[in-house]
């Protein structure tokens, strides 16, 4: 019982991302979009007005809710609710484990 | 066809001179008025969850910050301080942060090495 305890704890504690999940090579198939605004340098979303944000090397756990909260119309803006909106879970796991691998292939 | 290769190839020169005065002055266009060094002076709370950098984040759920647009971080800071983005951790922190506030930590957090644009290669 008490290493049931141990292992439940430690299932819990892991990092979504440490458990594998995301083909980063299917993934940079579904990025092609995305790099349409988020890979222009300095490309200004139209609305509100504001620089489109850097998302190669960001946590994938963050990116996968963003895109979650975004297809659930949680997180308001038009153009990502309907890219989002596009995307099964399996999509987005793929994509951004692609975001995510963006930095080591970069750097 | 010859001039339409000396256009392209002055255009492609432009493009290398402007990406280069952006690499080397760190300069944008949508450069807000923040102080870095204030940033940080005002980031202690922020750097319990997201770190010094915004680079050595406490959780995977919480985001980098290090290097991202200063005006894009900016616009986040005020949708969770207006609740237009909610998130009941972020919301408490924004409500007591000024426009300038806002302006400097953006500063600081956008002047460190971390996040990337995408490219196709």
């Amino acid at each position: 019982m008490r290493g049931v305890c141990i292992a439940i704890a430690i299932l819990a504690l892991m990092p979504l991302n440490a458990l594998g999940q995301g083909d980063p090579a299917r993934g940079k198939k579904i990025a092609y979009t995305c790099t349409g605004c988020h890979g222009i340098p300095f490309y200004n979303n139209a609305y509100p007005t504001y620089t489109v944000p850097k998302i190669g090397g960001q946590h994938q756990e963050y990116l996968i809710s963003a895109l979650k909260a975004y297809r659930a119309g949680e997180r308001q803006h038009a153009t990502m609710r309907a890219q989002a909106s596009t995307l099964s879970d399996q999509d987005i796991l793929d994509v951004t484990a692609y975001f995510v691998s963006f930095n080591e292939e970069d750097s | 066809m010859r001039s339409s290769v000396a256009r392209s190839t002055g255009l492609a020169e432009l493009t290398a001179v402007v990406a280069l005065v952006v690499a080397t002055t760190g300069f944008s266009p949508a450069a807000s008025a923040g102080d870095p060094q204030r940033g940080l002076e005002k980031s202690q709370v922020c750097q319990s969850c997201h770190g010094r950098t915004g680079a050595e984040s406490l959780m995977p759920s919480y985001p980098i910050l290090a290097g991202q647009h200063a005006d894009y971080l900016e616009h986040a800071l005020k949708s969770y301080r207006s609740g237009a983005r909610s998130n009941a951790i972020m919301a408490g922190f924004a409500a007591n942060l000024s426009d300038q506030d806002i302006a400097d930590l953006a500063a600081w957090y956008s002047r460190q090495d971390g996040l990337s644009d995408l490219s196709m290669d």
